[in-house]
């Protein structure tokens, strides 16, 4: 049996990431523009596609500034990165078509001014805290927004705040029946946390892969996509929901495998236990 | 980079540029609100600042333990700094938004006593986990004799270890914290909904009660994202474990005090000018 070495210690370069990140999830955020082009709102699941991009970025930063043992857990990162990024979200829905990339603006103004607190004021001395706070806050931000477009299929802050209830056949202006109004934010808020903490937390350690990490990443972001999908039932028509809950389970389904066999793989060995079998005859 | 080359070397020390980088900031920042929203806006901010440096002090008094503690190698609760915060801010900041009706003094000692309450239960449980379900003494490894009830220490701290479970001075220290925390919360919540509540129905055509949903939604929400923001800022302040306020890192308070005022306001302007722009 030959060692076969498949991934280098450093994987793909983080800088990369970062500028694929970022193009992607604007991409995919203003694809879901198509909505309104088209006046249907078919094409929200690409809002979800964002999350996905965003939070396989944000681990792999995530891994960048907890490699430096900052001694308070790797969810804090993921806890700061929310934090920040849902006001420089909410802030940035009030320009319109614009939203995606003053989200990106403001998120790194936000970060950035973080970055410095902690590493100034606070005198950590981490040489990739700045950096990493201020994408951290960006793919906070873009996480959000992109659950906004999942559920309610559009990112401006008419689209967050208005809706409208069907009484006996009555369509009715309604504010409480809205991402905003409803609290959905709140889901999306520890939806995208829970899932942008996890993937680093699970895989570090001596044997760590970034190529395991980063599917574990887009693992999670499919299954929060999966419950953004099904509360998006309440808000926008039920084909257009059916199509994000479609894409999310063979995404889950498809990433769910690879994690697997990524796992087998960095495994030392790998024992198939089955589940308890049937005694016959008895 | 690994983890090992590379430790924080995060200290005790204050670094005076940056703190006085840290107050001229904020002095902009209120200054940039000043200009945008006066009267209402301003004082709202103030508020906000008040509540996010009562957030990032009150953390400080909380025992936080993290993985040595669920070792019995360290005293203190067993979890990380942002968690604890968190649970004990957001649930002073839950009670007192449930008397948000009731006025402000009444609505931010509600907050205060939910926060304390609540961790008085988690310390409370943590003790009785560490006595009875691992078999361990409360022992401080800090100092020699309890601050408070003066008793011994170093007759109960087994060898090797930073001392183990909750002394009193650290339960005492966790209930003062969650009693900061939860009224600080408290306080940024009713000062945004304040905001919301007088400029939202002009902006959005609409009679108060149809738009209490958004208001309170996101009002609740940016709390909640100041409300971490701070105090994830105070646990890289703190950097891992504290004993309570008789732990030496307690002393590094004032740095969290600038962070927490500069990024409260930073957040806050972002939540005013979200209604006044």
């Amino acid at each position: 049996m030959t060692v076969k070495i498949e991934v280098i210690a450093g994987g793909i370069p983080h800088t990369k990431i970062m500028v694929a990140g970022i193009i992607a999830s604007l991409v995919c955020l203003y694809l879901s523009y198509l909505n309104v082009v088209t006046n249907t709102e078919m094409f929200s699941f690409f809002g979800g596609l964002a999350v996905i991009v965003a939070l396989v970025w944000g681990s792999n930063t995530i891994k960048v500034l907890c490699s430096y043992g900052i001694g308070t857990g790797v969810p804090s990162a993921g806890m700061i990165a929310f934090g920040s990024g849902v006001i420089a979200m909410l802030l940035a829905t009030k320009f319109g078509v614009a939203a995606p990339i003053v989200a990106l603006v403001l998120a790194a103004v936000v970060g950035l001014i973080l970055g410095y607190l902690s590493n100034e004021v606070l005198n950590m001395k981490i040489p990739a805290m700045v950096q990493s706070l201020t994408e951290l806050a960006v793919v906070g931000a873009f996480t959000l927004m992109g659950f906004a477009v999942l559920m309610t299929g559009g990112f401006t802050f008419a689209a967050l705040t208005t809706g409208t209830v069907t009484i006996l056949g009555l369509s009715l202006p309604s504010f409480q029946a809205t991402f905003m109004g409803g609290c959905l934010i709140a889901v999306a808020f520890m939806l995208g946390a829970l899932a942008i903490q996890h993937p680093f937390n699970a895989c570090l350690g001596p044997g760590w892969t970034q190529d395991r990490m980063l599917m574990l990443a887009a693992e999670c972001g499919f299954l929060s996509m999966f419950v953004a999908a099904i509360m998006s039932f309440a808000l926008i028509t039920a084909g257009s929901a059916l199509i994000s809950l479609i894409i999310a389970l063979v995404g889950w389904g498809y990433t769910y495998m690879q994690y697997i066999e990524f796992s087998k793989r960095d495994a030392a060995s790998w024992l198939d236990a089955k589940p308890i079998p049937d005694v016959e005859g008895q | 980079m690994s983890a090992v080359a590379a430790k924080p070397t995060a200290g005790g020390a204050m670094n005076p540029t940056a703190m006085a980088v840290g107050v001229v900031l904020l002095l902009v920042i209120l200054g940039i609100c000043w200009r945008v929203s006066p009267g209402l806006g301003l004082m709202a901010l103030i508020g906000m600042v008040v509540g996010g440096v009562l957030i990032g002090f009150g953390t400080h008094f909380v025992p936080v333990g993290g993985a040595p503690a669920a070792m019995g190698q360290a005293p203190g609760i067993a979890t990380g700094v942002a968690m604890l915060a968190a649970g004990a801010g957001l649930a002073g900041l839950f009670g007192g938004a449930w008397a948000a009706d009731q006025g402000l003094v009444v609505a931010v000692v509600t907050g205060a006593v939910g926060g304390g309450l609540m961790m008085a239960i988690t310390c409370m449980m943590v003790n009785f986990i560490y006595v009875f379900g691992m078999g361990i003494p409360a022992a401080s490894g800090k100092v020699l004799n309890d601050p408070i009830t003066g008793d011994s220490q170093k007759e109960f701290k087994s060898q090797g270890t930073e001392g183990h479970g909750l002394p009193f001075v650290s339960f005492v220290g966790g209930v003062i914290g969650g009693i900061l925390a939860g009224g600080g919360g408290t306080l940024i919540y009713l000062m945004i909904l304040d905001v919301y509540k007088a400029t939202l129905p002009t902006m959005m055509k609409a009679t108060e009660a149809q738009i209490m949903p958004i208001a309170i939604s996101a009002a609740g929400i940016f709390a909640v994202g100041i409300f971490l923001v701070n105090a994830v800022l105070t646990a890289y302040n703190i950097t891992g474990t504290i004993e309570g306020p008789h732990d030496p890192k307690f002393k590094r308070w004032p740095r969290a005090i600038v962070a927490s005022a500069v990024a409260s306001a930073l957040c806050g302007l972002a939540a005013i000018l979200i209604v006044v722009m």
